[in-house]
């Protein structure tokens, strides 16, 4: 158990990093393909045309072409922009909203923490996806639900894992002293407890990011996420599974493009661990 | 060791006079399908996987032949219809039910009332027009109708019309006998496993047993197409059906498999409900039928295997008019419409069936060329279970929806469709009262020619009403092992398994 170690010692050791590097250096080039998309896609990712449908790779299109003739490669490219979208603004709200309500019950114990405890329970109680889709279900398809199932589903984990740590936390010696000291409940919370207790959840953002760019994509999977035509990884493997034996191509690179970024936010995940000392 | 060596010399003893058991499996054929059967109660259903199953397991009193042309002698070996229309006799064959007892006119009376009013039926409008039946004896049956109905004979025709045995249906009740019925087909039901297959086995009590040549046929349920192709390319399926349009050339490459294409009366349609403005001006629904490219679609989804629709009566059907003003592609004229119409920006919801590759694709393409003259489509992808209840009550603008006919006679889908009945015109909400009259009064006319001119006015008028849009026909196509002899099915979709054939 340790804060956030920000001594020299520090950067010496993210330079001998590999994992670490290789993992952002992934990010990096998804996040630079999302933003530059309009500029390196070579051509309009919704564009049809039916004269060079279902063509293989070739130098005029390098990953094909699907069976509407779009071309694969600024599919792929522009679906980027969303997945990465699915994958951040997915973990930020259920990361927010779960910091703060493991934060209060910790501190507080007591009724405060029984009650989230409790609704924790009951949200553990259904299997995510069941839980996702039904929320889905209700408030219709579209990426907007998705992102508000996540917020009321994906905070539980946050919420336990920031409890567990201020628990111990706050009956440590610096703790009892701010508080002898006579802080404020607010201020001991955010400014003496939280930023110890932070290093877990980082780590667990980069490996919740992956569940949650696979659910995304498992979700336009089965048509509840992003509609046709915008251009998504998870649905272009759905659309092309029909062809997937005489036309590969379609659902390969998508298929790839997902793994690939996946690969990226495990391995960040995995360094930052080392790095922080969390041990999961 | 020993044991093994005898098990290897009596395998190799059978092997070579010809007596492994595996003879027996020879003559069982195994289709594979994208799911299993509901129920085996013919009036409870009105699903194709059901009936499919049920023309081979149950008679009917007349059946449609092969080409889907004309009737024919099913349990009714013949029958005569009295000068004003409205009596007919039916003489039986002499038949019997799978359990050995004769198929006698009160089981006919019996199955027939029962469509007509049991509260599970969904079929009993159809058979209202029955007053009344009367069984002077085993053999006979004497049927009288509220007035003339040149469909009726036709209506006896559909699956759902099958003959059950009455004592079967008493002393087992319902529900029991939806799981294992009693019938007089070519098969009988061995055993049904939910979910994965329906067994059925040779029913030696069939009246033409002598002329089938399986010894069973088994069902077996494979959702996944990719995965149902695989199973008859690696031989573990004899046959599989649902081919999809995308997998044909590549199938007919295989030499160890056939490739069965059969005509069908399917046809896919472009559902608008006439109810949201602005659907309800004819000239707005005229420039989205002007801007399809239906061409389009039938080299796109379905591989150039469909054909473009151009009447809601399937072509090679009964009274089909192609003279009906069918529009062809045309954007710039669409465009003008539009302008006419002065309806300003129109932006449409579109509920799409999710995980349906071909609606799907439909979509994607009537997105572009609708997009092209300036009407945004917003698609809804939804569970099918879902999108069946939006259409219902309204809760859409377009959607895409296929019809395959269920009797030879036009009159089943004309009224669904513009009969004005109580499902709305298949939920487009279309009204003409000049189109509903001519429903009804072509019901009623027995002369041929007549009734054919009836049909074509109707399809004129439809057409010009621009009721819905019709998008392709399309053909049914399974695949089959190479010795699979006479698979098929009719433009009904009946598959006549009795007359199919195994040869390895």
């Amino acid at each position: 158990m340790s804060a956030i170690p920000l001594s020299p010692r520090w950067s010496a050791r993210f330079g001998r990093q590999p994992m670490l590097l290789t993992g952002l250096a992934i990010l990096g080039a998804f996040v630079a393909m999302a933003l530059l998309a309009p500029l390196i896609a070579p051509y309009d990712p919704i564009y049809q045309d039916a004269a060079v449908k279902l063509q293989p790779p070739s130098l005029a299109h390098p990953f094909g072409t699907d069976n509407f003739g779009r071309d694969v490669l600024s599919r792929v490219i522009w679906g980027a922009r969303i997945d990465l979208q699915i994958a951040v603004i997915g973990v930020i709200f259920p990361f927010l909203i779960g910091t703060a309500i493991g934060t209060m019950a910790g501190f507080f114990g007591g009724w405060v923490d029984a009650l989230f405890m409790r609704i924790i329970d009951v949200v553990l109680a259904f299997p995510f996806l069941v839980l996702m889709l039904s929320i889905i279900a209700i408030l219709g398809p579209g990426l907007g639900s998705f992102y508000i199932a996540m917020a009321l589903v994906g905070w539980v984990s946050y919420a336990r894992l920031i409890r567990a740590q201020i628990l111990v936390l706050k009956t440590q010696d610096f703790a009892v002293a701010a508080a002898s000291l006579g802080f404020s409940r607010l201020r001991i919370m955010f400014r003496h407890l939280l930023p110890n207790a932070l290093a877990g959840s980082l780590v667990f953002v980069m490996s919740d990011a992956v569940l949650v760019l696979l659910n995304g994509a498992a979700i336009s999977y089965l048509g509840l996420g992003v509609q046709p035509p915008v251009a998504e990884w998870g649905v272009m493997v759905a659309e092309a599974q029909g062809f997937i034996t005489q036309a590969w191509w379609i659902t390969l690179f998508p298929g790839l493009a997902i793994v690939t970024l996946a690969f990226g936010f495990s391995l960040t995940g995995d360094a930052l661990a080392d790095l922080l000392g969390v041990h999961e | 060791m020993m044991k093994n060596l005898t098990r290897a010399a009596i395998l190799g003893l059978a092997m070579t006079t010809g007596l492994v058991s595996i003879a027996e499996a020879q003559g069982v054929l195994t289709i594979g399908r994208r799911e299993d059967s509901s129920t085996f109660d013919p009036i409870a259903t009105a699903q194709n996987i059901d009936f499919w199953v049920f023309s081979n397991v149950f008679d009917v009193l007349v059946r449609v032949d092969n080409a889907g042309q004309k009737l024919l002698p099913g349990l009714a070996e013949s029958w005569d219809v009295s000068d004003d229309a409205l009596t007919y006799t039916f003489h039986l064959r002499d038949a019997k039910f799978s359990d050995g007892t004769p198929v006698t006119s009160e089981d006919v009376a019996y199955s027939l009332t029962r469509i007509r009013d049991s509260e599970l039926s969904l079929w009993s409008d159809s058979y209202k027009i029955i007053k009344d039946m009367q069984t002077p004896d085993a053999a006979t049956l004497v049927v009288t109708l509220d007035g003339p109905s040149a469909p009726f004979l036709s209506t006896l025709a559909m699956p759902g019309a099958s003959i059950i045995s009455k004592a079967a249906m008493e002393s087992m009740g319902e529900e029991a006998f939806a799981e294992k019925p009693v019938g007089s087909g070519a098969f009988t039901v061995d055993e049904w496993r939910r979910g994965d297959r329906v067994i059925l086995k040779k029913n030696p009590n069939y009246w033409d047993a002598a002329n089938v040549s399986l010894d069973g046929v088994e069902w077996i349920s494979m959702p996944d197409d990719n995965t149902r192709m695989l199973a008859v390319q690696a031989g573990e399926l004899d046959a599989a059906i649902y081919v999809p349009f995308s997998r044909v050339a590549e199938l007919k490459q295989d030499a160890n498999l056939t490739v069965v294409v059969d005509p069908s009366t399917r046809e896919d349609h472009l559902l608008m409900n006439q109810e949201h403005a602005p659907l309800d001006n004819v000239k707005v629904r005229e420039a989205i039928d002007y801007a399809i490219d239906k061409a389009a679609i039938v080299d796109t989804v379905t591989f150039g295997i469909g054909e473009v629709a151009n009447s809601y009566i399937p072509k090679g059907a009964l009274y089909h008019s192609d003279d009906n003003g069918a529009r062809g592609f045309d954007p710039e004229k669409a465009k003008a419409l539009l302008a006419e119409a002065a309806a300003g920006e129109i932006s449409l919801d579109y509920v799409v069936n999710a995980g349906n590759e071909v609606d799907e694709q439909i979509a994607i393409l009537l997105q572009q060329q609708l997009g092209n003259v300036g009407i945004t489509l917003n698609l809804q992808k939804m569970d099918p279970s879902q999108t069946w209840d939006m259409l219902i009550n309204g809760e859409y603008d377009l959607s895409v929806m296929y019809w395959t006919n269920d009797i030879l006679d036009p009159d089943q889908k004309t009224t669904f469709v513009l009969g004005h009945d109580v499902n709305m015109n298949y939920m487009t909400r279309y009204q003409n009262d000049e189109v509903k009259q001519l429903v009804a009064d072509a019901r009623l006319e027995m002369d041929p020619a007549k009734r054919e001119a009836m049909y074509a006015q109707i399809q004129k008028l439809a057409k010009a009403d621009v009721h819905w849009i019709d998008l392709y026909y399309s053909p049914y196509i399974s695949v089959t092992r190479k010795g699979v002899e006479n698979f098929g099915q009719n433009p009904l979709g009946r598959f006549f398994l009795e007359e199919t054939k195994k040869t390895y």
